[in-house]
């Protein structure tokens, strides 16, 4: 028989989702390489990795979100709080703003996991109700006005550099190599992806659905929170506006990197492939003045192309 | 075959080539008759019907419309065409349309004047055939509103007028499959749905799937049996007395029956007591359960679908919750609505033969195994899984069981049926619970597969495990269970030996 062809034809199909975001990558940076030959030059790596690092740290707790088959419209919105809390109180508080930021972060998580796990409110519309409140304290706290961060040791966080490369990208890289660790050799990541691989199993095991459900969505919270300290202090400032255009790019890079909407396949290793995937068109489109118009259109037709891609189609969707 | 209105001669389809799912069936429905069709779980009873309408072509045989040959239907329109129509199982009813409307689903372009739907004319129409079919219902109320018989009813109407719709004359005979319709029924929705039938007998022919013998050889005028996809056994009421012990022998088979003796457990009596159901009762599902449960003890639940079986064991794994009544484990008494987890850590295990249901088909078969067996696999210092030890672990699982598989890193979808069952008992079999509960363990599984898991469980009801035994099939009672309690309209009406129930249900 004639299997090698078949065989790696199968290979490929197979691994489909891991494949191509990787040929992706390589694309996209070809690409801008020749178009813009400073892309891969200290200076483009440096702004490449600002844009990434704390764009990570969220993406990491929306995909364990999404491991459970459920979804956190709230992300952007939660990382946009803590940032505004921690410039706006920084005077007040000091450095324990931090932990006041991660808290209140934590609590709203909280809260989109109670509505899910024990009001059964499907996630999209608790999250998406959630991220409008906090969108409106948002509003109220910050007056709308811009905000400057001036503490040095706030800022140190994130751009201290170390062994020539800016401390948001050891975050960064931290948070990920942590998400992973917690997704696949712990037993809370077994069971993210039980919860979302298949429901009745897991509440047949000894898996207190319920409770894990708000666990993630705690995570995702704590994890917003801590992107946008991190965004403040690389960023040094901003209105109630920032983080507006965020969303899709965020969503984009989870879906992006095969963690599939419908749960229980994917993680956070391939999420970083994700958001490479996306910081780098996002920075390679702003260095050669492409408008934020194009540059949604384009990671819109990416999430979807991605979910289609992924989407486990044996199974239902809706949750 | 002069007088028959449908009939198939030498029907074959087999599956992927190995699985013989029909084996050469010849059988055919006269005017005006409810012909049965009865036979275990994968049967076959299904794939013929579903041959019938269309969904799947067969591999061989032929197919006669009043005696003339015709070729088998492509799809259900076509099918219809020919008078063929089925009312399924379930997921039939639109809760929210109402009954004319439902009535008319799919046919509404019929009713279409200047783009705009007739509704007056479709109630009207609605109205006169319900009346027609003595199906006692206005044609204006919300389908959720009828009664779950009433509601069956009006699928059957439906049925009958999508071949009217479509056949264009007349003078078709309908021939209505109904794929076991008294499933979500009580005892008086089906008494109910029967007397109607026999009304609508004047209007149509029925082909009767069902496994609930009683109301097949009460209802039906002829009886076809078929058992591994061959036809074993036919019986026509009007001319001989069948008792039901031999539709339920001629059902069963004998095959395995010398597997029966292998397995018995004696002196249960000084053992320690488990598990003790007092008085346990949920309205509407089963009342007044009162059992104990012994240590090394299997104890069956036997009753007609629909009995409440179901429901109590459901209710002893958490899934259900009871009203009243006490329930208590290892001295500990339980709460009414804790879920399966808590009773988990409490001892009580639940093992379900529904494919898919507990099992995660998209994971390999060492996380399965693992999945409820994860402190094992946690390192000794750190709550991290430790690799090795859940390869091992899987390992030893797939040899005890004797799993076909390449590796344990296989996904469970590729696995045969019978594999993905065993996947799903070896992780119990590692978990060791006081209290194994089993809900149709070996549903739709080949004998070879079966007999492995009867033997791992007879294994761990040595080792002193007790369980609680549901099935829809007698015989794996009589290999199981050390006692049966008969339950019927949701009370125990019976315990039984195993040597009294295999007299009472003729194995």
């Amino acid at each position: 028989m004639t299997t090698r062809p078949g065989l790696s034809r199968e290979w490929l199909r197979k691994n489909m989702t891991t494949v191509g975001p990787i040929v992706f990558v390589i694309a996209v940076e070809v690409v801008f390489q020749m178009i813009n030959p400073f892309f891969l030059k200290y200076q483009g790596i440096i702004s490449l990795i600002y844009s990434m690092s704390y764009f990570l740290v969220a993406a990491c707790g929306l995909t364990f979100v999404i491991m459970t088959g459920s979804f956190d419209f709230s992300v952007p919105s939660l990382l946009k709080l803590s940032a505004l809390l921690c410039v706006l109180y920084i005077e007040d508080l000091g450095l324990w703003v931090i932990p006041l930021a991660l808290l209140v972060c934590v609590g709203f998580g909280f809260i989109n996991g109670l509505f899910l796990a024990k009001f059964n409110v499907p996630s999209f519309m608790a999250t998406l109700g959630v991220s409008i409140v906090v969108e409106g304290i948002a509003r109220y706290l910050s007056k709308g006005f811009l905000q400057i961060m001036d503490d040095k040791a706030f800022r140190s966080l994130s751009t201290t550099f170390i062994a020539g490369l800016p401390s948001v990208f050891y975050w960064g890289m931290g948070i990920w190599l942590i998400s992973i660790f917690l997704a696949l050799r712990t037993p809370f990541g077994r069971r993210t992806y039980a919860v979302g691989g298949n429901l009745i199993g897991a509440a047949l095991s000894d898996t207190n659905v319920a409770r894990h459900r708000i666990y993630v969505f705690m995570l995702s919270g704590f994890l917003s929170g801590l992107a946008g300290v991190l965004y403040m202090a690389q960023m040094g400032g901003g209105s109630v506006e920032m983080g507006a255009d965020m969303a899709i790019p965020l969503f984009a890079s989870v879906v992006a990197g095969g963690t599939a909407l419908t749960g229980g396949v994917g993680g956070p290793h391939r999420t970083l492939l994700g958001v490479i995937i996306i910081t780098w068109i996002q920075a390679g489109m702003n260095m050669l003045a492409i408008g934020r118009d194009i540059q949604m259109l384009t990671f819109g037709l990416i999430a979807i192309g991605m979910s289609i891609a992924t989407i486990d189609r044996k199974r239902k969707i809706i949750k | 075959m002069d007088d028959s209105l449908l009939a198939v001669k030498g029907v074959s389809k087999t599956f992927g080539g190995v699985v013989h799912a029909l084996d050469d069936i010849s059988l055919a429905a006269r005017r005006n008759e409810i012909v049965g069709i009865v036979g275990e779980n994968g049967a076959g009873k299904s794939t013929l019907m579903k041959i019938l309408v269309g969904v799947y072509p067969p591999d061989k045989g032929e197919l006669y419309h009043k005696g003339e040959k015709v070729p088998f239907p492509r799809d259900p329109k076509e099918a219809a065409k020919r008078g063929i129509s089925i009312v399924y199982q379930e997921k039939g009813v639109i809760p929210w349309l109402k009954v004319y409307q439902f009535l008319f689903l799919g046919h509404e372009d019929k009713y279409v004047k200047f783009s705009k739907l007739q509704t007056d004319k479709m109630k009207k129409q609605a109205a006169d055939i319900l009346e027609e079919l003595h199906v006692k219902c206005d044609a204006e109320v919300f389908m959720h509103e009828l009664p779950l018989s009433t509601q069956k009813m009006v699928e059957i109407a439906r049925a009958i007028l999508s071949v009217r719709l479509e056949s264009g004359e007349d003078g078709t005979t309908p021939i209505i499959i109904l794929d076991e319709p008294t499933g979500p029924l009580n005892d008086e929705e089906r008494r109910e749905l029967f007397s109607d039938l026999l009304e609508m007998k004047k209007n149509a022919s029925f082909f009767f799937i069902s496994h609930i013998i009683p109301e097949v050889r009460e209802f039906t005028d002829r009886v076809h049996v078929l058992r591994d996809g061959k036809l074993v056994a036919n019986y026509d009421f009007s001319e001989e007395k069948i008792e039901e012990e031999d539709l339920f022998r001629a059902i069963v088979g004998r095959e395995s029956s010398e597997y029966i003796s292998k397995v018995e457990i004696k002196g249960l009596a000084s053992k320690t007591v488990a598990l003790t159901a007092k008085d346990l009762t949920k309205k509407g599902h089963y009342y007044d359960i009162t059992f104990d449960l012994h240590e090394g003890e299997c104890v069956g639940i036997f009753g007609p679908a629909g009995s409440g079986k179901s429901q109590i064991i459901r209710t002893i794994a958490g899934i259900m919750s009871f009203e009243k009544g006490e329930l208590v484990v290892n001295g500990q008494k339980l709460k009414a609505s804790e879920l399966p987890y808590v009773r988990l850590k409490k001892g009580i295990g639940y093992f379900s033969g529904e494919t898919g249901k507990e099992l995660f088909l998209n994971w390999p078969i060492l996380k399965n195994i693992s999945f409820v067996n994860m402190q094992k696999i946690l390192g000794k210092f750190m709550p991290v899984i430790n690799f090795n030890a859940e390869r091992k672990m899987a390992q030893r699982i797939v040899q005890l069981l004797r799993i076909r598989t390449p590796s344990v890193n296989t996904d469970c979808y590729s696995l045969s049926g019978g594999n993905k069952q065993k996947v799903s008992v070896g992780k119990w079999v590692e978990r060791k619970p006081d209290i194994l509960l089993l809900d149709d363990p070996t549903i739709g599984i080949d004998v070879g597969a079966r007999e492995d898991i009867y033997e791992v469980l007879s294994e761990m009801k040595k080792s002193g495990i007790c369980m609680i035994l549901v099935s829809d099939d007698p015989k794996e009672y009589s290999i199981l269970c050390d006692r049966i309690m008969f339950v019927m309209d949701g009370r125990i009406q019976k315990v039984l030996s195993p040597d009294e129930f295999r007299k009472v249900v003729g194995i």
